[in-house]
């Protein structure tokens, strides 16, 4: 470009200014670059050390990203344990293990592997129905009887004046209790976990092997009534025509639900309807719904049993001989009436069972009666997957790790130990196929399960004795069914111990991994003088070699010693050697380093808002409500810029400072209007992102959003532009027209495709489809092809001017003069920042395509907001302090939520991935998902290096250290929100909310920071590489 | 009015004005410490109503609360334009006797003066913060009438004492609201109860289920408690700092 044509006016500058220069000897006209020999050489050298001081930089903060990677991962490894979900199913002809008394498989008719017992069966549900509810009431001191207490005798009367129909027996859940989790329990026979790998992970189905499956597949006629969450789990498993759902959400309407069932379920009861079904799902929610409004100890819980009572009367009633007849409560409540947690009340259920042949029996007379508490006998609720499966034939599903139920199959005498004996057997052998099929999957150790496997192999000894004996005796079957239990509950305590425990030595090492990073971080951001690009290189070297000696170590380790993991180790170690190599480096820089504390009310804020947040994230509440905190941040700090704006001498600094403060609060509340509530903000929000709180489309007047922001926002923009004379060159081309066209066809997306989803136009949908896709790419190419094609290749938004004396209006923006005229040097004032802000309005047009048209407003405000902060930095002279990159920080989170997001796994907007393409395409479509998901976190990090740069002399010395400065504090607000988010959730693992609050904010608080690294480093810093150069093209870089 | 200097000579750290000193009579001395006390006992009191119905309840205590800031501003604290004729009257000692018509130059000089900033505090003030508060997060479509009178009361609390020490002037408003002015007790009830309205935010959040987590009774309470806290403060342990932003 030296001597090329496209810069002849920078030429004739530069000659013009270096006459000018040598005539007045003006010391602060930093001027254009020499023209000697000498001078270009040493131009030479200087552009070679800013490219070199740029690499280091990326690949300082490249392995401050690496740390977080490795941190992340050690954490997540030992917390986010994960269960295989196998597609195997269980096939009727197909036992598990040899069957020895005669019988023959296959036949669902019959018995798939064991005769049936029964040919039908009703199946309620009602939900929350504690275990004392159902047993009577036995004062204790002068205790007096609840309203939940005796309301509901049915259960416990039948059982105690007919054992053999019916039993009731406590009914253990497995947290978390909540009924979507239960019913995958009910239905499965297995644990929960987290995450069940495999699965579909968007979607609620269960894909797993499961009773309902294998009814269905046996071409049994599924009836459901009730609840709506089994659709969600069951899509399609039911009969059409008689099944009924209802919305189990409205948790104040207690009898909506109830009645429906009840109006359905008893005319199906009736004799000549019983050939219509073959199993009918009853969901109850009432006695749910009552202790979530009112509490369990209330008049309304007595009415609700009371009902309940009546209902099951009324059904034992009517219910023929070949019938069983099965009342449960998928969990209990707490003192509150409230569940999903682990406490004793929240997992003791109730379970029944009822049957009009006398079927039922007790392996001893003091069992007749049933349990005074829920600690005595209880049975898990995976034993029910078992017992049901094979009282109605069915195969026991392949992923069961429950035991057949002893009342349901000991005889009515109570001494069928054979029968017994035989479904233990077939459950164990299900089971021992499961493991090994999980080992062989997972490629588990054979160790792992030692304990289990010798039980089995004992088990099917005592089995093989007692096969081989012609009459065996009652004892030798107790034995086997022994034997057999024995295994079954050594297997599931294993599962337990493999799906449901943490491993903390991870999880502290991974935390260890991550306070080292943000010391690190912490002490790069703000505890250096001067320069970073003169230090990062001693902490880059000395930091490798750490690491890889820690490689080394941590290597030798993992061979050395088999018992810990060659992974954990490794990794450990590495990081841990990088950790100690940049410690050594700080020692050897140790005169540079300064208190990383802060010594100005600036710097206080940012600490205070940052640990504000991080402290808040270890209740529930404050991350529920973190976009109002956010809220309420952003707006302090508009308040203080704005008192430090009237402290301001100069008026004109004084009455911008003003301004921009107060734009910028009035800004982050109208953009605080959009809100897409989580379900844990319930009745105190209202969702406004989408046409209604139960939609998920636009409304009409939503689609005029993004409209808005294309005619508006790059007028906005050039009057940022405009202050300084810096909106000519490549600006006026891309903001006045690029942008705007890009931002308009955004628009004109959402309107297609609202078009499209209303079906406006019948008929035309194909054609819809393929116009809005084409849209949207043409879009991404403006954004980031054109966008980037005028990034690197622009000059720096200047021009000159030559006046005569004396017509000088414009006194900052006059750099030389010389005789009888003036040069003017318009955009001057502002050339890196005008250059380098370009980058942001390109990534900004890329994330608002793909926002939803309420979210495209919410980045449009973003953006404005941006560039408002720029200039509240500059007249307040804050570039310098840490509150610049950590208030983006605050607003990146915060313009989060308003882009209809929460830290929860359901508001991921998948469909995201669609906008520019039609069918899933790696690696687009996560990168999509990312853009729309973290977008506004993605743009406040582009913005970052901006805010040093923003009307700084072009020759500033150390504005690329400046630059690292002012990025390492941005990602070190992340860093410290990602460490605190990590460690409440780690320290908070048995709290009944893991699931539901800290565990998503954990993983939304790592993802971002690891998303922001990326785009920091290899956006934000590496974009800073074109734009200096660019300003070096004219300024020279001496 | 004033000149550029002294706005250089506040931010270079010079005390170029003294902090307000309360009147130097003995009532005065004594009313300054049982003034906070008497608006806390009645919030203290008045707590249970606000609670359960705020809109009557605060709108009720508005006029106690008024009477007493006015009474506060009256006895203990120098009307606007006349710290330095006060200061000076304080030296000699001889304050005894003000001379004829005490009633009516009690009234000229202070009642009618502390009634005038009740007045430009109810209207001025209020909706200046209540737009703040709404910007704060306050519900916009709803609870107008909640949020109203929470920006009255901290309205009442902070800035009455303010307009009747330092009156309506333009410059010295600046200076107030930019932080300049040397920290006393009056510039304390500012700082107090608007540092204690920002951290009344805080409590509403959590899942308590308490019912005084309503709108806006926690903002109301920490503004009462920052008020009696600045002042206290401001008048002892930081009286003549300044803040510092830099």
């Amino acid at each position: 470009m030296e001597d090329g044509e496209p810069l002849p006016s920078y030429e004739g500058i530069a000659a013009a200014f270096a006459k000018a220069k040598a005539e007045k000897e003006r010391e602060e006209a930093q001027g254009l670059k020499g023209r000697s020999a000498d001078a270009a050489a040493a131009n030479k050298l200087g552009e070679v050390h800013f490219k070199a001081a740029h690499g280091l930089i990326v690949a300082f903060f490249s392995w401050i990203l690496i740390l977080h990677v490795l941190g992340i991962y050690l954490f997540t490894s030992g917390f986010l344990l994960t269960r295989l979900v196998l597609d195997q199913k269980s096939e009727c002809s197909v036992p598990p293990v040899e069957l020895s008394h005669a019988y023959t498989p296959g036949s669902s008719e019959a018995g798939c592997w064991h005769p049936r017992t029964f040919k039908k069966a009703i199946v309620i549900i009602v939900d929350a129905l504690r275990y004392d509810f159902t047993v009577p009431f036995h004062p204790t001191g002068s205790e007096q009887p609840h309203y939940f207490h005796n309301a509901i005798p049915v259960l416990y009367e039948t059982a105690v004046n007919n054992p053999n129909n019916a039993f009731l027996l406590p009914f253990i859940a497995d947290p978390p209790t909540t009924t979507l989790q239960r019913l995958k329990g009910l239905t499965t026979g297995t644990l929960p976990t987290f995450i069940d790998a495999g699965s579909n992970f968007a979607g609620t189905a269960i894909e797993e092997d499961n009773l309902v499956a294998q009814l269905r597949n046996a071409s049994r006629r599924l009836v459901h009534l009730g609840d709506d969450t089994w659709h969600a789990l069951f899509p399609g498993y039911f009969d059409p025509n008689l099944t009924r759902a209802y919305d189990s959400f409205n948790v104040w309407d207690l009898h909506t639900l109830d009645n429906g069932v009840n109006e359905h379920i008893f005319p199906l009861l009736h004799p000549s309807n019983t050939s219509k079904w073959d199993v009918i799902f009853g969901h109850y929610l009432g006695v749910d719904h009552a202790g979530h409004r009112y509490g369990p100890d209330h008049p309304a819980m007595t009415a609700k049993l009371n009902q309940m009572d009546g209902v099951i009367r009324k059904m034992i009633d009517q219910v023929d001989d070949s019938t069983l007849l099965v009342v449960m409560g998928d969990h209990g409540m707490d003192a509150k009436g409230d569940h999903g947690g682990e406490s004793d009340d929240e997992i003791q259920a109730a379970l029944w069972m009822y049957s009009k042949q006398r079927l039922f029996g007790r392996s001893s007379p003091a069992y007749r009666t049933p349990p005074a508490t829920a600690k005595e006998r209880p049975v898990a609720q995976i034993d029910l997957v078992s017992t049901l499966s094979l009282l109605l034939g069915m195969p026991v599903p392949f992923n069961n790790l429950g035991a057949p139920i002893e009342e349901a199959f000991i005889g009515a005498k109570g001494d069928d130990y054979a029968n017994l004996a035989r479904v233990n057997r077939l459950t164990a052998a299900q089971i021992h196929r499961y493991q090994h099929d999980y080992a062989l999957a997972r490629g588990l150790d054979e160790s792992l399960r030692a304990s289990s496997l010798s039980l089995w192999k004992a088990a099917a000894e005592t089995w093989d004795k007692v096969s081989a004996t012609k009459k065996p005796t009652r004892d030798q079957f107790k034995a086997a069914v022994q034997t057999f239990s024995a295994y079954q509950v050594e297997t599931l305590s294993i599962c337990r111990a493999l799906w449901a425990r943490f491993d903390i030595p991870r999880m502290l090492h991974g935390v260890e991994v991550l306070v080292f990073t943000l010391i690190i971080l912490a002490i790069y951001a703000r505890g250096l003088q001067g320069d970073r690009t003169e230090l990062t290189p001693a902490l880059l070297v000395r930091g490798l070699a750490g690491a890889v000696l820690g490689a080394v170590v941590g290597a030798g380790f993992g061979f050395a010693v088999p018992d810990l993991p060659l992974a954990h180790t490794l990794v450990y170690c590495t990081s841990v050697g990088g950790a100690v190599g940049m410690g050594t480096a700080f020692w050897y820089i140790r005169r540079r380093l300064s208190s990383p504390l802060p010594n100005t009310i600036w710097g206080w804020v940012s600490v205070i808002f940052t640990l504000a947040l991080s402290v808040g994230f270890a209740a529930n509440s404050f991350t529920i409500w973190e976009d109002e905190i956010l809220l309420h941040f952003l707006c302090t700090f508009g308040v203080l810029t704005m008192i430090s704006s009237f402290r301001q001498k100069n008026t004109i600094d004084r009455a911008l400072g003003v301004y921009h403060s107060i734009l910028f609060i009035v800004l982050t509340r109208v953009a605080s209007l959009s809100r897409l509530c989580r379900e844990e903000q319930m009745p105190y929000c209202k969702s406004t992102y989408y046409a209604s709180t139960t939609s998920s489309t636009s409304a009409m007047w939503q689609l005029a959003i993004p409209y808005a922001v294309a005619f508006l926002l790059p007028n906005f923009i050039r009057s940022y532009y405009k202050g300084t004379r810096s909106h000519q060159g490549s600006a006026v081309l891309w903001i006045d027209f690029a942008l705007r066209f890009g931002l308009l066809l955004s628009a004109a997306y959402w309107t297609i495709d609202a078009a499209d989803d209303g079906e406006w136009y019948p008929g035309y949908s194909e054609m819809l489809k393929t116009t809005k896709i084409i849209i949207a790419q043409i879009t991404f190419a403006i954004a980031l092809a054109f966008g980037y094609s005028t990034f690197s290749w622009a000059k720096p938004l200047l021009t000159i001017e030559t006046k005569a004396r004396g017509s000088e209006e414009s006194a900052g923006q006059v750099v030389a003069d010389g005789g009888t005229s003036s040069i003017t040097i318009l955009g001057y004032a502002n050339v890196h920042g005008s250059r380098y802000a370009l980058l942001i309005t390109m990534w900004m047009l890329a994330i608002f395509l793909v926002q939803k048209p309420m979210g495209a407003g919410a980045i449009g405000i973003a953006a404005w907001q941006i560039f408002s902060l720029f200039e509240i930095m500059d007249t307040n002279k804050l570039s310098d302090t840490p509150i610049g990159p950590v208030v983006l920080g605050l607003l990146g989170s915060f313009h989060f939520f308003k882009t209809g997001h929460q830290a929860t796994l359901s508001s991921i907007q998948w469909e995201s991935a669609f906008i520019p393409l039609r069918a899933i395409k790696y690696p687009w479509s996560p990168l999509l998902v990312i853009l729309n998901e973290f977008g506004a976190q993605i743009l406040c990090a582009v913005a970052v290096p901006a805010i040093v740069l923003w009307k700084q002399p072009p020759k500033k010395k150390g504005l690329l250290g400046d630059v690292a400065k002012a990025m390492a504090t941005h990602l070190l607000f992340y860093a410290v929100i990602n460490l605190a988010t990590t460690m409440w959730a780690g320290h908070l693992r048995r709290h009944l909310m893991l699931y539901r609050i800290f565990n998503p904010r954990f993983m939304v608080g790592a993802v971002v920071l690891l998303v922001v690294d990326v785009v920091g480093i290899f956006i934000a810093i590496g974009g800073t590489r074109w734009s200096f150069l660019s300003v070096a093209e004219v300024f020279g870089w001496t | 009015m004033t000149p550029t200097n002294t706005v250089t000579d506040l931010s270079k750290g010079k005390p170029s004005e003294p902090p307000i000193e309360i009147l130097n009579n003995e009532t005065a001395r004594i009313y300054t410490h049982i003034h906070p006390v008497l608006v806390l006992s009645l919030y203290a009191l008045r707590f249970k109503a606000i609670v359960a119905d705020p809109v009557p309840a605060l709108t009720n205590t508005l006029i106690p609360l008024g009477v007493m800031q006015i009474a506060f501003a009256a006895i203990c604290l120098p009307p606007t334009g006349s710290e330095a004729v006060v200061a000076e009257k304080r030296k000699p000692g001889e304050k005894k006797k003000p001379g004829q018509g005490k009633v009516a130059s009690a009234v000229n000089g202070k009642v009618i003066p502390a009634f005038l900033s009740l007045a430009i505090s109810t209207l001025a003030a209020t909706p200046i913060l209540m737009l703040t508060l709404i910007l704060f997060g306050a519900p916009i479509s709803t609870h107008h009438w909640h949020t109203l009178l929470a920006a009255a009361h901290i309205s009442l609390l902070a800035v009455v004492p303010l307009i009747y020490v330092h009156g309506v002037d333009g410059e010295k408003w600046r200076e107030i609201v930019a932080c300049l002015l040397p920290i006393d007790e009056v510039y304390g009830c500012l700082i107090g109860s608007v540092l204690g309205a920002w951290l009344g935010a805080v409590p509403i959040p959590l899942d308590w289920d308490r019912e005084w987590q309503k709108w806006p009774v926690t903002i109301v309470t920490g503004a009462y408690i920052g008020f009696a806290v600045g002042k206290l403060v401001g008048g002892t342990l930081l009286k003549g700092k300044k803040i510092k932003f830099e």
